[in-house]
């Protein structure tokens, strides 16, 4: 393999493909307005309009995701990350040109790899933290360190765990160095929450301290105004924002929102020009409301049921396979996800295109509805007549993916048939939260969400003594596979891997796993320029108001 | 006077103790805890143990009540964990204006509805009038608070689009945005106290006008509207006070699901958005607030009754 082909092996293996029909139904609800005129004129017309767009205004959007923290290393929340990759950079963005999501460059102008273990990025020059200091190669040397320094406690250091150092080339030219490989950098530096790839002001982390999550300082298209507690997040345009002529808005209100009924009714009512997430029940409404555009593809994600592997009844592999086939997940879609979701035979989603197996429903291989099957299993399960495992369910509105209580309730009478009573504990979500992570249930429900790679779909939840493994699945032979993909660029032998150990994980059956979801942002249609990029973000920098 | 307003003020810090206690302990009996919710899913043991002990939670709970009381009293109410503000800027400074705006304006939206009706169905007895005004006072009482506001937005936010749906702007920063904003979410927790408000005006009145003074007053020859609204009325308002400040309790209540459906960032949401998150502290400072306000109310309802009653200006 030449030098020079690493980055691009690597940017192939990473690049995850929406299916075109996802990318025709986005253009068809752009075109929604032009329709019921004449053809060409009316397109061309609205092309004009695009291409020139309104200066000034201020966007009101209702955020009915949880905002835990603006300091972007310490993030858990999804509603945090919208806001944030509004007011700071990382190294690398994601982009999403209507067919597939791709990592590009963002404060870097370039990235290079010299060998398979080290990253090279030149700086874009003259780009200025909002405090009013440079972004140079040291403000990124000492974010990139921030994040990795186990004395800060970063809950998301674990993604430079390969990192052997940060050097300062010059002024604008930084570079990484890894122990090995590292396949899943670049959705490290920019995926999911915690973005481990955000610069962050130094002079504002040191004067603000443990404050500095409510006080963000970063170089993006927008400024940090306010917050008011349960109330609001105001957001101000930057004026210095690097990208020649951006943002066209002169500031973001972001209402937080406890109830979603009263976030739809503003929606519905136009009191605001969006909404972060909508949950699933609304979306027929919102859809049907000809003023408002409900953007939404099938994301990298999977919702599941987990059955605590350490202890009976769920010990038994066969118990927890009878429980896999047991499931009816169309009804689970219809009824828990009103239809907003494809059934998942393993955790690898549609937007993995890469990787996810697109005759997956015909090839056999995953967990599907099969109840001769289940009954076989169920019979050949240690514990005979009937079990009544303990199920502990979140309530309330769990973000995005979130079904609530539907998906216990629709689980219990398709249990039922092979003998399993489960009892349904309804907890609010800080028992829950605290249950689950101490291994105190024998079922529970949640979605992983936002994925972009493989790599975080399936190691952190999977891979014996990870973070998310609260199962305690433990199988060696699955973890040797995920752990050797992680360390592979090459991508036909990463699918390979990840599908033996996909087949692995499906047949030990620590889950069953339930769907892929939509998710939705909800925009009014005065809302002009948003580009929808299906990592469940809300990036303001192009849009406006007509 | 001074002696048993005093007396008042001692048994009232007494009470304010217990509760404090007590609330104190029930939190800390309450499963789950504010580090795992602030550290997510992802965090490791040693990290979990590092903010547990930051945070003073590893240490014995009758310690941190009497460090907490400590500050307290001095008015030092503790940072938020979560959000590093300072407790007692948000609770008196940003939370407690919007809750007592929104009670302030649902009380008078009460007082207004409530007693006319009340009057009506008193003065038209057993009468078509009577029966509608007593449905209506108690349909508002027995409609729950948040079930009325999510049927008042969809009505009148989002079909007839006539007020805002959501969100809350400070009257005192833009006095006529504020109170738009403010209609629906006063009429919703108003519709509570008009119910208690009609029935107790009902059924004093009708006591009061079978009295011997009012009979005097007629065959004084008054007219009818001085007899009811000057005599008659004059004496309902005591019965009427005393609900009014014994239910306070109620209204607080339903402050808390109204200001979760019409997202005001007032004293409930507070408390709802900490019991969810166990901020102990956060809560803590929310429930001796409203312990307060509960007590001050009550205190000037007793003050009142100087004022109502004559007889009571001797002692």
């Amino acid at each position: 393999m030449s030098e020079q082909s690493h980055k691009d092996k690597l940017a192939e293996a990473l690049a995850a493909r929406m299916n075109r029909r996802g990318f025709m139904k986005l253009m068809g609800s752009g075109a929604g307005l032009a329709a019921g005129s004449t053809l060409m004129g009316s397109a061309l017309v609205q092309n004009a309009m695009a291409a020139a767009p309104k200066r000034g205004g201020t966007i009101k959007l209702a955020w009915v995701d949880a905002v835990d923290t603006l300091d972007p290393h310490f993030t858990s929340s999804l509603g945090s990350v919208k806001i944030l990759n509004n007011v700071f950079n990382g190294l690398l963005k994601v982009a999403y040109d209507g067919k597939k999501v791709s990592f590009v460059p963002d404060l870097a102008e370039k990235w290079e790899m010299p060998d398979d273990k080290t990253h090279v990025f030149k700086l874009r020059k003259g780009v200025k933290f909002h405090n009013g200091d440079p972004c140079d190669a040291e403000a990124v040397k000492w974010s990139l360190e921030r994040v990795k320094n186990p004395a800060n406690g970063s809950p998301h250091a674990w993604k430079f765990d390969q990192l052997a150092g940060v050097d300062v080339i010059d002024d604008h030219t930084v570079r990484m160095r890894f122990n090995k490989p590292y396949a899943f950098l670049p959705v490290a530096l920019t995926g999911s929450t915690g973005r481990a790839g955000t610069i962050v002001s130094k002079r504002a982390v040191e004067q603000y301290g443990k404050a500095f999550g409510r006080n963000p300082v970063g170089t993006g298209p927008f400024k940090f105004a306010g917050w008011r507690e349960n109330e609001s997040i105001t957001l101000e345009r930057n004026p210095d924002y690097f990208e020649p002529g951006l943002p066209y808005l002169d500031g973001v209100q972001i209402l937080l929102i406890k109830e979603p009924t009263a976030a739809v009714a503003a929606m519905m009512a136009g009191q605001v020009d969006g909404m972060s997430l909508s949950p699933f029940q609304f979306i027929p409404q919102l859809k049907a409301n000809p003023n408002l555009k409900v953007y939404g593809e099938v994301e990298g994600n999977y919702s599941y049921v987990g059955m605590n592997n350490r202890r009976a009844p769920f010990d038994d592999p066969m118990l927890r396979k009878a429980v896999a086939f047991a499931i009816d997940r169309s009804a689970i879609i219809k009824q828990g996800y009103f239809g907003e979701a494809i059934p998942a035979y393993t955790p690898i989603s549609p937007p993995m295109t890469d990787f996810y197996d697109k005759n997956i429903a015909r090839s056999g291989r995953g967990q599907y509805f099969d109840l001769k099957k289940a009954m076989e299993y169920r019979k050949k399960s240690k514990v005979q007549g009937e079990v009544n495992p303990v199920y502990i369910v979140a309530q309330g509105f769990t973000g995005s993916g979130g079904s609530g209580t539907r998906n216990s309730q629709l689980l219990l009478p398709m249990l039922e048939k092979i003998g399993i009573k489960p009892k349904i504990e309804l907890l609010d979500r800080a028992v829950w939260t605290k249950r689950r992570n101490s291994g105190d249930f024998d079922m529970y429900d949640e979605a992983w969400i936002a994925d972009l790679d493989p790599d975080e779909t399936l190691y952190p939840e999977w891979h014996s003594g990870q973070s998310w493994d609260f199962v305690g699945y433990n199988s060696p032979e699955f973890d040797k596979l995920v752990s050797d993909a992680e360390d592979t660029l090459n991508q036909a032998v990463r699918k390979k891997l990840y599908y033996k150990a996909e087949d692995i994980l499906m047949a030990d059956a620590p889950l069953a796993v339930l769907a892929h979801m939509k998710v939705f942002k909800i925009l009014h249609k005065r809302v002009q320029g948003f580009q929808y990029i299906p990592v469940d973000l809300l990036n303001l920098h192009s849009v406006w108001l007509s | 006077m001074f002696q048993a307003v005093s007396a008042r003020l001692a048994q009232t810090l007494l009470v304010l103790l217990i509760v404090s206690a007590a609330s104190f302990a029930f939190l800390k009996l309450a499963p789950g805890d504010p580090v795992s919710i602030m550290l997510g899913s992802d965090y490791s043991q040693a990290s979990y143990d590092k903010l547990t002990h930051e945070l003073g939670l590893d240490q014995p709970i009758v310690l941190q009540y009497g460090r907490w009381l400590a500050d307290f009293v001095r008015g030092d109410w503790g940072t938020s964990y979560i959000t590093n503000q300072d407790i007692f800027e948000l609770a008196v400074l940003q939370a407690l204006p919007v809750t007592l705006t929104l009670a302030a304006l649902s009380l008078l939206i009460a007082l207004v509805v409530g007693i006319p009706t009340g009057v009506l169905a008193a003065l038209y007895r057993n009468s078509w009038i009577d029966v509608l005004a007593t449905t209506l006072a108690i349909g508002g009482n027995a409609f729950p608070s948040f079930y009325l506001g999510i049927i008042l937005i969809w009505l009148f936010g989002v079909d007839l689009g006539w007020f805002p749906v959501l969100g809350f702007v400070a009257p005192w920063e833009d006095f006529w945005q504020g109170l738009w904003h403010l209609v629906l979410p006063a009429v919703t927790l108003g519709a509570w106290y008009v119910g208690l408000i009609a029935r107790i005006t009902r059924s004093s009145l009708l006591e009061v006008l079978g009295q011997p003074y009012i009979l005097a007053a007629k065959a004084r020859g008054e007219p009818g509207w001085r007899v009811v609204w000057v005599h008659g009325m004059r004496n309902v308002l005591m019965p009427l006070v005393t609900v009014i400040g014994l239910q306070l309790g109620g209204m607080l209540r339903g402050a808390v699901m109204t200001e979760v459906v019409f997202a005001l960032p007032g004293l409930g949401m507070m408390v709802t958005t900490a019991v969810l998150n166990r901020e102990y502290i956060v809560v803590q400072a929310g429930i001796m607030l409203t312990g307060l306000l509960f007590v001050a109310v009550n205190l000037a309802v007793d003050q009142t009754y100087q004022f109502l009653d004559p007889r009571l200006r001797r002692r």
